[in-house]
């Protein structure tokens, strides 16, 4: 089957230097991104995986390489392009949710929301994420899950074309976790949101279309999953 | 260097904006006291040595003539530790150019061993003591003595008796009396082209002036625990047979009033603004300090962990404080020896005294860096009081993040809950910070309404020359006689070329009495159709010279506690002539910002005088074009004894200005330092505590100028709150200072222009701007994926 490719990665390396050492994160990594796909990109802790979300994420640059939005090069390090990609194409998941503690939870999503010309209704997002009757809830008055579901609805308001989703279950527990999960694919399915997921965790690569697995800063595989499970049947 | 102290050169080093920001507080303190104290001990030293090496008196007593013998008779009086007698009297100068000028002649004795107000010679000699040749000689004060390119062996002439006569300079001398050389107190500035002091051999000036074996005017100075009052009683009683006219103690002596008033005002500006600077640099110590320490408290419980005391801890932030306060200090005196050597070159154009006035001030500067030390140590203690008691397991953990909530506005006022979500950030995140937020606001009120004071300045001198020579006067020159007049010579300059119009006025020194209580002043008489002056009341409504009846000065009014309606006595106290007394009722009061003078219809003068149709000078009204040859004709009257052009008072008054602007200048900058310090600190305090917000925000797309706006809010509050209510504070503030500084001589009016609040609301907008931009500049440099890492 020929798949559109909404994201593409070429040679793509990602060296850190840290006084007289280099460190090189992401050696010569090539990758194709789906549109519409779930993408989990799995490996342990220092094998390049958050680099390699933060370079397609636009919030961080490569060394040398490409990276291509729908053919448009993001790795130019034109800050213009660089917000202009993330406030309009891309949304953010993070493990530690990063809500802002002085707003509301509505107001935490107004505040991604403002960002774009066509937004998508707050209250809608919020039931969506069964969170409306939460919405006046300040984070700090909310349960971990509830603020991930917060920061989901967050970048699901924009109406992104893809979406980065860095350990998102990471700081949840077992079941949380896992309505988390639940969302994200609903958010694929309903709305063909392309959704890059890292994560260490194995078991949570059986929910992705593909699953691209890392090693000291390659992708030493990326296997097809014939047919991904529903969330709820994954365990670990 | 131990380690802990490594620790707090490193964190200096890695937020130096924030350090320099505190400093640049303590160090405008500083600068301000180290030159204003400098100033105000240099001044005050130079002239309590002057007035005691030199035996200024403490009682001047004016007669109209005395025998010398009158000299032993006022020295056997109790509680009179010495007395001089000698003349004093103003005489017309006709200059090389034919222009008029007064000289205050006075007399001289030699040698002046036992003698009151010495004189210093500063060029030339003194008098010979026996004089060969028939012209006498002459030293004169230095500042008519240079303002008129006049060295030894010049001539000089005067006119006595309608006859000019002849003086040689052969010096110019300073003496503790006419330190600050003005002919009277209703002058605004000296004019050292139009008049000068001129000390004659006292033998010579008797000669010259008539009054062989006679004086006019003694000096006397009180034996140590004199009764004063009954002194001065028993010399008056000597005195009365020869015409006692005015007496006054050395508070009143008009130089020494002017230097007291300048003392009085650089000892307030000295001690006030210094002090509100050092308590503004403890409350951002405390503040930098409170948040480091919060910051640190994980630190802090590692240290504790490892062993370290709770005071050894504390004295580890206390370093902090103590380096910002000896920095601060360092710099403050570096830029305040300059700053006062400034101030003591102005007073060095305006006072006469000797020495440069220039020298380090030991004193302030041991001072303003204790009480810097103190400050600083008290406000690192308050903000470091709460970490002996931390237990080091609790301050491992760090402190738990700030619970969001609405802020106590949103939950008061409804209607915000419709602002932006960017407003409700900053608004919550201001309430969140509640020290923080009240201090910068407060500090950036103050600094505002500083801005406000600096430029006042400016137009408070402007308005005074306004009302002056603009809008309270229309008229081109002003001439005065050397004795009474008859109103009928001024027929003869009335028809010279070029004078449009002649109104007269006569001037009476008096002393008005009411229930025992008395005031000097003097009376101004004009005839009631006056057209050239208007006079105005306190309310500022112009008022007209009433036929009978006194329009009293609003000061003397306020001494005297007299009532309008109510009966006053007056006593003429002009030096020749006889003394006259009369009553007449207060009509009015009249608001006069410079010197005395109190207003009166001229025939009722010429009653009080017991005279008829006499004028003592005129107002005149010129053609432009033809005020040059005017001057020279009436310079051809010997009568005339002085002429003010009014355009060159106004020059003399635009050169007061040019000097206001570098004070307007300095304390603007103050003000804008002081702005932009605090604004900066807040912001960067507030860029750091949201550092991961702000990296959030710019991954889900906000732009840098975007985020720079949002923080920017916080700031234009500041600003907001700052203009309305530093404007006013401004205003209040210059009030408190006027009524600070208020004299006999002046009163200011606490006018402030329209321009003064636009430009104090342009100063705030401009250190806004200074310090937003300094403060957020590195926001595109932030590493987004390093911010967002670390967890809540």
């Amino acid at each position: 089957m020929e798949h559109k490719v909404i994201l593409k990665l070429e040679r793509v390396t990602k060296i850190y230097e840290m006084g007289e050492v280099k460190v090189e994160a992401l050696k010569e990594t090539s990758l194709d991104v789906y549109a519409g796909e779930i993408l989990v990109i799995l490996g342990p802790s220092g094998s390049g995986k958050s680099t390699l979300l933060n370079i397609m994420g636009g919030m961080d640059l490569p060394t040398s390489g490409n990276v291509f939005f729908e053919n448009q090069d993001i790795s130019s390090g034109s800050e213009t392009v660089l917000t202009h990609y993330r406030r309009n194409d891309a949304g953010f998941v993070f493990q530690f949710y990063n809500l802002i503690t002085d707003l509301t939870a509505r107001e935490n999503i107004e505040l991604a929301a403002n960002l774009v010309a066509k937004p998508l209704p707050i209250d809608e997002v919020l039931k969506e994420m069964a969170m409306y009757e939460r919405k006046e809830h300040f984070p700090s008055q909310m349960s971990g899950g509830e603020q991930q579901r917060i920061s989901i609805a967050r970048a699901v308001v924009k109406n992104p074309r893809i979406m980065f989703c860095d350990e998102p279950t990471g700081a949840l527990d077992y079941q949380t976790g896992k309505l988390i999960l639940e969302l994200l694919k609903k958010i694929n399915k309903e709305r063909g949101c392309t959704i890059v997921l890292i994560t260490h965790n194995a078991a949570i690569g059986g929910m992705g279309d593909r699953v691209a697995r890392m090693r000291s800063g390659e992708i030493v595989e990326i296997t097809e999953n014939a047919s991904p499970l529903s969330p709820d049947k994954i365990e670990w | 260097m131990g380690i802990l102290s490594k620790k707090i050169v490193r964190y200096i080093l890695r937020n130096l904006g924030q350090f320099f920001a505190a400093v640049t507080v303590v160090m405008c303190g500083i600068v301000i006291y180290v030159a204003m104290s400098s100033s105000y001990s240099n001044l005050k030293q130079a002239k309590d040595d002057f007035y005691s090496k030199n035996n200024f008196a403490d009682y001047y007593f004016h007669c109209v003539k005395a025998p010398d013998s009158v000299v032993g008779q006022i020295a056997n009086v109790p509680g009179v530790r010495s007395v001089t007698g000698r003349i004093q009297k103003d005489l017309s100068i006709i200059k090389k150019n034919e222009e008029r000028a007064t000289a205050r002649i006075i007399s001289y004795i030699i040698p002046d061993d036992n003698e009151l107000n010495k004189i210093n010679i500063i060029d030339g000699r003194l008098f010979a003591e026996k004089i060969g040749g028939s012209i006498p000689e002459v030293v004169l004060d230095p500042r008519y003595y240079t303002a008129n390119h006049l060295k030894f062996g010049d001539e000089v002439s005067v006119i006595i008796d309608a006859k000019e006569k002849y003086l040689i300079v052969v010096g110019a001398a300073i003496g503790p009396e006419f330190i600050y050389a003005m002919e009277n107190s209703s002058d605004i500035l000296p004019d050292p082209e139009k008049f000068g002091i001129f000390i004659l051999e006292k033998r010579q000036a008797q000669q010259l002036l008539n009054m062989t074996g006679e004086i006019n005017q003694l000096l006397v100075q009180y034996e140590a625990g004199a009764e004063q009052n009954i002194t001065i009683e028993a010399i008056k009683e000597v005195l009365r047979p020869y015409g006692l006219l005015a007496s006054f103690p050395r508070s009143d002596q008009l130089s020494n009033a002017v230097i007291d008033g300048e003392l009085k005002e650089l000892s307030s500006v000295a001690t006030v603004l210094p002090l509100i600077f050092l308590v503004i640099a403890a409350a951002v110590q405390f503040i930098i300090l409170r948040r480091m320490i919060n910051n640190q408290r994980s630190q802090i419980g590692l240290m504790r962990g490892l062993g370290y005391h709770g005071y050894e801890i504390i004295i580890h932030y206390i370093y902090y404080a103590l380096t910002i306060a000896f920095t601060g200090v360092a710099v403050g005196v570096v830029l305040g020896i300059p700053s006062s050597n400034y101030f003591s070159k102005i007073y060095n154009t305006y006072f006469n005294l000797p020495g440069n006035l220039q020298g380090l001030a030991i004193r302030p500067i041991i001072l303003g860096l204790s009480l810097c030390l103190l400050i600083s140590l008290l406000s690192a203690l308050t903000a470091a009081r709460g970490i002996a008691g931390i237990l080091p397991s609790s301050s491992m953990r760090p402190e738990p993040p700030k619970a969001g909530d609405k802020s106590w506005l949103e939950r008061h006022i409804k209607s915000l809950d419709k602002i932006s979500v960017g407003w409700k950030m900053t608004i919550r995140n201001m309430f969140r910070n509640k020290v923080r937020t009240l201090i910068t606001q407060l500090v950036v009120i103050f600094a505002v309404g500083l801005l406000v004071c600096s430029f006042f300045l400016n137009d408070a001198a402007d308005f005074m020359m306004r009302k002056t020579f603009y809008e309270s006067q229309n008229y081109d020159m002003t001439i005065r006689f050397d004795t009474m007049q008859p109103e009928r010579e001024l027929l003869n300059i009335g028809r010279i070329d070029g004078v449009q119009n002649v109104e007269a006025f006569m001037e009476i020194p008096v002393r008005i009495y009411y229930q025992g209580r008395y005031e000097d002043d003097v009376l101004i008489a004009y005839d009631t159709n006056l057209s050239m002056k208007k006079l105005e009341n306190t309310k500022g409504e112009q008022i007209r010279i009433p036929a009978e009846g006194i329009l009293l000065n609003q000061r003397t009014k306020d001494k005297l506690g007299v009532a309008v309606g109510e009966t006053v006595e007056v006593e003429t106290l002009l030096s020749y002539g006889q003394t006259n007394w009369s009553k007449t009722f207060i009509f009015g009061s009249v608001n006069q910002m410079i010197g005395a003078g109190s207003y009166i219809d001229l025939r009722q003068a010429n009653q009080i005088m017991k005279e008829q149709d006499l004028v003592s000078g005129a107002m005149l009204k010129v053609d432009e074009d033809k005020i040059s040859h005017v001057e020279t004709e009436i310079n051809k009257m010997l009568e005339v004894s002085s002429i003010l052009q009014q355009r060159k008072e106004v020059a003399n008054w635009e050169q007061l200005l040019q000097t206001l602007d570098i004070s307007t200048g300095i304390i603007s900058l103050f003000g804008i330092l002081l702005g932009l310090a605090i604004v900066y600190n807040s912001s960067v305090m507030n860029m750091s505590d949201r550092r991961r917000e702000i990296g959030y925000m710019r991954a889900i797309g906000f732009s840098v100028n975007e985020i720079s706006r949002l923080l920017f809010r916080e700031n234009i509050i500041y600003l907001i709150f700052g203009t309305i209510l530093g404007l006013p504070f401004g205003r209040q503030l210059v009030a408190a200072y006027m009524k600070s500084v208020e004299n006999d001589l002046y009163t200011l009016p606490v006018i402030i222009y329209p321009r003064t609040y636009v430009l104090a609301t342009v100063g705030g907008i401009i250190f806004v701007l200074i310090a937003h931009y300094l403060s957020t500049k590195d926001i595109r440099k932030m590493d987004l994926v390093e911010v967002l890492k670390i967890p809540e």
